[in-house]
């Protein structure tokens, strides 16, 4: 079993009041809770605040965590000879042989002195007593878009709690394969059914929840199911009109380009975004960017030279009005 | 060994839930979820109906008015209030990622349609 020092993740001292705990968990909680922290791993830090405060806010909890020891963070453990019997009495871990804590779960320890199971919703208690569904599980995955595009199959590793016939809880790894439909978005969320934690006595299992991160694509970026990508042409390409080819999701298809064609201009492509589940997908928008050549040879410079000779156009003309106002 | 594949089901707009399975999925009390509805946090799509259903997208805000709820110490009304300024910063984040994909478009220009094989 792993240490960890719940008074130094709340930044108190060991003989602080209840009060001083609640005002350190408030005030990290505000900086952490991943519903409202833009903070680095703000879920994981979260994680540890509260396990520490669900310890240090019951007496009971406290008093039997004081009694464990103090070690360094992350350092192996295992209870003093007697911890069991003076603070486990009653509950799953009473009479436990020392060697037998091995692969269990701090947090899980403590919650099961109260004889409280750690259930769904991510840690809300029940009783014992009676049917406990299982907890729910909660996983970020990180897809490239063309997964978000296409549908993918992912594997994910997770490290669940089941329980033993004693109702004791043992971290086990376990593995998932799940299938994520394609269309899924930056920030979407998906359940799935009954992949959660192990119901106790005949309750329903928990569900398992992901979060999706689409990575930055290099060409394309996304705004719901629709997609972006930058179209640069040549100066003359946007005068002529042209053909060109551009690449999407699903290969690279023919994009016919109207001439006269501004800077700026969307060209849609429709559904060629992503998928919309029950309904059509999004669009494609190439956004064109008029480049022109960095280094030019003596005969285009000529006939650069002719051109601005021979054109009455001005991109400025604008600016003149505004003057004249 | 073969692993079963599960299949994950998008919680948004597309699909329905109802108050029941709502209950179950975030685990708030009846009363909870009653009064997140009359507090504005979550709307039924039939208001009017005795049986309330909601879109599948309520599950992830109930069950985060259940985690603020619960981490924050907070009544029903504070969390409609918490879940009011959270779903507004989402917005701004929504646009702001919009303007930079280049959503918003450049003002001068228009869109066209175009054919394309």
């Amino acid at each position: 079993m792993k240490y960890k020092d719940y008074y130094k993740i709340l930044g108190v001292a060991r003989d602080a009041s209840a009060d001083d705990i609640k005002k350190a968990y408030r005030k990290l909680a505000r900086k952490y809770h991943p519903d409202v922290s833009k903070e680095k791993n703000a879920e994981e830090s979260f994680k540890e605040v509260s396990e520490a405060y669900e310890t240090l806010r019951d007496p009971e909890k406290r008093a039997a965590f004081d009694q464990l020891g103090s070690h360094a963070a992350g350092q192996e453990f295992r209870p003093p000879p007697d911890w069991s019997q003076h603070f486990a009495s009653g509950s799953p871990f009473d009479q436990m042989g020392q060697n037998a804590f091995d692969d269990i779960d701090l947090a899980d320890l403590l919650a099961g002195l109260t004889g409280r199971a750690r259930g769904r919703s991510g840690g809300r208690a029940g009783a014992r007593e009676g049917p406990i569904p299982g907890p729910d599980y909660e996983a970020m995955v990180r897809i490239t878009l063309e997964q978000a595009f296409h549908g993918t199959e992912i594997d994910l590793d997770l490290s669940v709690a089941e329980y033993d016939e004693r109702g004791v809880a043992h971290r086990v790894p376990h593995r998932i394969k799940v299938r994520i439909p394609k269309g899924v978005i930056d920030g979407q969320k998906l359940r799935v059914p009954g992949k959660g934690g192990k119901g106790m006595q005949g309750a329903s299992p928990g569900d398992l929840y992901l979060d999706i991160q689409v990575q930055p694509h290099p060409l394309f970026r996304t705004s719901g199911q629709d997609l972006y990508v930058d179209l640069p042409l040549a100066p003359w390409e946007a005068v002529l009109g042209t053909s060109v080819e551009l690449p999407t999701l699903a290969g690279a298809v023919s994009l016919k380009v109207p001439a006269s064609t501004r800077a700026g201009q969307q060209l849609r492509l429709a559904g060629r975004g992503l998928s919309r589940p029950g309904g059509k997908s999004g669009d494609l928008f190439a956004i064109v960017a008029i480049v022109v050549p960095t280094v030019v040879n003596e005969r285009e410079r000529s006939l650069y030279r002719e051109l601005s000779e021979s054109s009455n156009f001005d991109p400025r003309a604008h600016f003149k009005l505004g003057a004249a106002a | 060994m073969n692993i079963d594949t599960a299949e994950a089901l998008s919680l948004d707009e597309n699909s329905e839930v109802s108050f029941s399975q709502l209950l179950v999925l975030s685990g708030l009390s009846d009363n909870d979820l009653r009064e997140l509805v009359d507090h504005g946090a979550l709307t039924p799509i039939n208001p009017n109906a005795s049986s309330w259903m909601f879109t599948s997208y309520c599950v992830v805000v109930a069950r985060k008015a259940s985690r603020l709820s619960r981490d924050f110490e907070l009544d029903a009304h504070a969390v409609s209030v918490l879940l009011g300024f959270v779903e507004k910063i989402e917005a701004l984040e929504s646009e702001l990622h919009a303007l930079r994909a280049g959503a918003l478009g450049h003002g001068l220009a228009g869109t066209s349609d175009t054919v394309s094989r």
